[in-house]
């Protein structure tokens, strides 16, 4: 058995337990269903590990197997092939997913119970694992285009999960609609590489792309860009972001592996897997850079003003996501994966330490009715802070490594690029650090709401969530404490080398910048904890002043700089209205008024038809006369 | 001498005519059926004139088998007026339309 | 002398039909009919039709023309209404009367008929023992339908006249009739005879 024939088992787990759900679900209880669906991806995760350690024991030269199930499609030159593509690259993502999937099922098994409709909820998870394993294991760009279908699909499937909350059915339909955006953007994409390459296998295309389309030309970049623009809106970057914060209607796991873990980072995966393409348009892949860097600034500075703690963490997610896109799109590709995986582990932890918050205090997300929570959830606490301090980057933490390796890359590029990225992203490390910290003491600290009290001895000495819960977030805690260490700069390259056959990185930081970079990061985050600590620790009349001298700077941050309105403004207003213009005239008379029409005439006609039916024998009698009047002139004038 | 045929066809297809505007116009049944004998008779008028100048009795014939059936058809549209007069329905062919469609 | 006769009877005979479809009074306008046929039974002279013409007369203007003015007779008043009214149709039959005589008169004068002249005919010619003759050998089938629809005319001149004498359904009970408004219908009847014959069952012998 090679990797390709584990990455086809590991395809197939998540559907056994979709199969198993949907087959024997309502004749078994809740409890089954679930761990079913948990441990199927729970197999699904060690066959990714088979998969991984057979990658391991090949050398560099061997490690992109790809595996054709059968004949998909054949039309005329269009060929489609079912096939896989098992490489270092999308092993490290079927580790991630499934790892991390496996402890989000474990962790709803607790959350999601007592919920009537636990089955639905697992299923739907289930066919997210295998949307987004479909995706990244697919080997031609078709296979890629139904994952990424798929997995939109599934997210608003579960986004909309409590589909008895109309907030959660527009941020369903809000979400599905800006990624069908990113679906035609992709869809493009492909038809331009279809048009001048002629396949849509991946191997094929990357090894004939250098020579087919020129570096820089119009076709490199337009079909990097159409591929970016698919990627933009999966991964919530400007300007289609604004799906993602309104996706936190759905529970909590959810939004820790959809919105947090993987399907926000399929942007990520796709720039890299495409790295051809994009060395190909260095000008778009600078785009996708700056694009990385407008959003993690914006997305910081948001964070700041929002109240309800799972926006905090999402907005967080659109920046540290941000980051990645810096990453890839300087062409340092190991380190924007490596943040992906560090990532995943902590933002998860983040948002499952979040949701044990909020079942203590029974689904309340507004993070001013929290307060002093550390006395009531001291593990949780710990847990967060393990997720907190990860995340704004402080050693020995796996944060700090990955993000730090983007920021150095950044500067070894030295172009006025790289020097952005560095410089905003320090900056944004700043912000990080100032919107994490005010989580953390906002929630955790000082003095608890009345409600938070309330809740909270309510529960006391009943622990501090299901077991499920806690374990799972140990878990987390665990991978987001040692998965630093991968890649420890100048010392251990275990991502760069992994990936580098398949993925080569372009860039490579010296000890120097390294260092220099880490030590201003680390700096900025401790000088943000600071200012956190001033700021939201302790009410002081200062905080009161500075808080009157930045309000309108908060309500443009409130008002999410304007993107909403604006969308709305030039985009759902028309629509609406076009649509409400072409229901009344095209749909009321054209469509309903013809067949209106088609009956009226029938019925119009077997009226006028049936005046003949007078009953007057004497018009019958005219009628003859007439008749033989006609015929006579008929045969008089010739007629045969 | 004669009158050619074509005089007496003539003739006769004016007393035809009449008689079909009179059916046709007048909406006391009993007029109707007067106007009916009119048309009737104009046709028994060409068959006799055609025998006259064709030759052979045959013509004759014909009219008078026609007479008789007109003879027997007039019973009937009498009796059918009777009928109707007996019921109190009004003699006015224009309200006799329950066959309106 | 034929021609005088014949445009004699003939100005008569139309203006007659004239007066009858004119005519408002029925009374008036039987009479009319009666001229009419006489005038008729003066061209069948013409036309060496004798037994055609005493017939026309002893029949149609004797028979016939009483039995219109019997009814007339019983009618009275109730014949009398008669209100004329114009409008499209009457315009159209105008139009199709004056159309269908018009269609005649050209195929008359556009035909070069070879009948300007009367046949050469035997004496005999319209004579009763003729027609007889014919009607017992050549048309025997004419003769004997003849006879059968004089019969059913007697027929249904009885039936239509004394309707009375048959036994009529209306004449029972409002409540034993059929209800109004329903038809009769064959699986309904089926079953309701089905009941009773149950119902007699059930009650006993």
């Amino acid at each position: 058995m090679n990797a390709a024939d584990y990455g086809w088992l590991v395809l197939l787990t998540p559907l056994i337990g979709l199969a198993f759900n949907i087959a024997v679900g309502p004749s078994v209880s809740r409890r089954v269903v679930a761990w079913v669906a948990s441990l199927s991806i729970l197999a699904g995760f060690v066959l990714s590990l088979l998969a991984f350690i057979d990658l391991l024991s090949r050398d560099d030269s061997q490690r992109a197997l790809v595996s054709t199930g059968w004949h998909w499609l054949s039309a005329g030159s269009f060929q489609v092939d079912a096939s896989i593509l098992v490489d270092p690259l999308s092993t490290v993502m079927l580790l991630v997913i499934t790892g991390i999937g496996f402890l989000i099922h474990a962790y709803s098994v607790g959350y999601m119970h007592g919920d009537t409709e636990e089955k639905r909820f697992f299923a739907y998870l289930n066919l997210f694992v295998f949307s987004m394993l479909l995706l990244v294991l697919a080997g031609n760009f078709v296979f890629l285009l139904a994952g990424w279908g798929l997995v939109g699909l599934s997210s608003y499937l579960l986004i909309g999960f409590w589909w008895q909350r109309p907030s959660a059915v527009a941020a369903a339909k809000k979400a599905f609609v800006m990624n069908a955006i990113g679906d035609v953007g992709m869809t493009l994409g492909i038809f331009v590489i279809w048009n001048h390459l002629h396949t849509v296998d991946y191997t094929t295309a990357f090894a004939l792309a250098p020579g087919s389309i020129g570096s820089g030309s119009s076709t490199a970049n337009w079909i990097a860009l159409l591929l970016l623009v698919g990627a933009v809106a999966k991964s919530a970057q400007l300007p289609l972001q604004t799906w993602l914060p309104d996706a936190m209607e759905g529970p909590t796991p959810v939004s820790a592996l959809i919105h947090a873990a993987t399907m926000v980072t399929a942007g990520v995966y796709l720039v890299a897997r495409m790295w051809p393409f994009y060395s190909l348009a260095p000008d778009v892949a600078d785009l996708v850079a700056i694009i990385g860097v407008a959003t993690l600034t914006i997305a910081g500075l948001i964070a700041l003003v929002q109240t309800d703690i799972k926006r905090v963490i999402a907005y967080s997610t659109m920046s540290q996501i941000g980051y990645m896109f810096c990453g890839v799109g300087i062409g340092a590709y190991s380190a924007g994966m490596f943040h992906l995986v560090t990532h995943a582990f902590f933002k998860a932890l983040l948002f499952l330490g979040a949701g044990v918050v909020i079942h203590a205090l029974h689904d309340e997300q507004d993070m001013r009715k929290m307060g002093g929570m550390g006395r009531y959830l001291p593990y949780t606490t710990g847990l967060m802070w393990i997720g907190a301090l990860s995340l704004v980057g402080v050693p020995p933490f796996s944060g700090f490594f990955s993000k730090d390796q983007i920021l150095s890359d950044a500067l070894a590029r030295g172009d006025w690029v790289g020097y952005t990225v560095w410089g905003l992203g320090l900056a944004g490390a700043f912000v990080t650090a100032l919107y994490t910290f005010r989580l953390m003491l906002l929630v955790f600290h000082g003095e608890p709401s009345e409600y938070a009290r309330e809740q909270s001895e309510a529960h006391a000495g009943h622990g501090e969530g299901p077991s499920t819960m806690l374990w799972t977030i140990g878990v987390l805690a665990v991978g987001a404490t040692f998965a630093g260490f991968l890649e420890i700069p100048q010392v251990t390259h275990g991502m760069r080398n992994f990936l580098e056959p398949t993925i080569p990185s372009t860039i490579e930081a010296t000890g120097n910048q390294d260092l220099g970079t880490s030590a201003l990061a680390v700096s900025l985050a401790l000088i943000g904890l600071f200012c956190a600590h001033v700021l939201w620790g302790r009410r002081s009349r200062t905080t009161r002043r500075i808080a009157e001298a930045t309000a309108p700077l908060e309500r443009v941050l409130q008002e999410k700089f304007g993107f909403d309105r604006l969308y709305d403004w030039a985009f759902y207003r028309p629509a609406s209205a076009l649509a409400r213009g072409g229901a009344r005239l095209w749909e009321q008379r054209a469509v309903v008024g013809s067949m209106d029409a088609v009956s009226n005439a029938g019925s119009w006609t077997s009226r006028l038809l049936s005046t003949a039916q007078s009953g007057l024998v004497r018009v019958y009698a005219l009628a003859i006369a007439v008749g033989i009047a006609a015929l006579a002139a008929w045969f008089m004038t010739g007629a045969s | 001498m004669s009158p050619g045929i074509g005089s007496w066809i003539t003739l006769s297809s004016a007393l035809f005519c009449i008689g079909l505007v009179g059916v046709m116009l007048r909406r006391n049944p009993i007029v109707i059926l007067l106007s009916l004998e009119i048309m009737l008779n104009a046709g028994n008028l060409l068959l006799v004139a055609g025998s006259r100048y064709v030759g052979g009795n045959d013509g004759h014939v014909l009219a008078l088998t026609v007479m008789g059936v007109a003879a027997a058809e007039v019973v009937v549209g009498l009796g059918l007026v009777v009928a109707l007069a007996r019921r109190g329905a009004p003699l006015d062919v224009d309200e006799l339309r329950s066959l309106h469609g | 002398m034929q021609i005088v006769v014949f445009y004699v009877a003939g100005a008569l005979a139309i203006g007659s039909a004239l007066a009858v479809v004119v005519q408002r009074n029925p009374f008036l306008a039987a009479l009319s009919l009666i001229l009419h046929l006489a005038s008729l039974a003066a061209l069948y002279l013409v036309l060496q039709g004798d037994f055609v013409a005493v017939a026309q007369l002893l029949v149609y203007a004797g028979a016939v023309m009483i039995m219109f003015l019997f009814v007339i007779a019983y009618l009275g008043d109730r014949a009398d209404l008669d209100l004329r009214r114009g409008g499209l149709g009457a315009g159209a039959a105008f139009i199709a009367g004056l159309a269908i005589f018009i269609e005649s008169v050209i195929a008359v004068s556009d035909s070069n008929s070879s009948f300007h002249a009367p046949a050469v005919v035997a004496d005999s010619f319209g004579s009763p023992a003729t027609i007889g003759k014919l009607f017992l050998t050549d048309h025997l089938l004419a003769f004997e339908a003849i006879s059968l629809v004089l019969l059913v005319g007697a027929i249904a001149g009885v039936v239509l006249g004394a309707g009375e004498l048959l036994p009529s359904r209306s004449r029972a009970e409002p409540a034993e009739r059929e209800p109004k408004g329903e038809r009769y219908d064959l699986r309904r009847e089926f079953l309701r005879r089905e009941e009773e014959a149950e119902q007699e069952s059930e009650v006993g012998t």
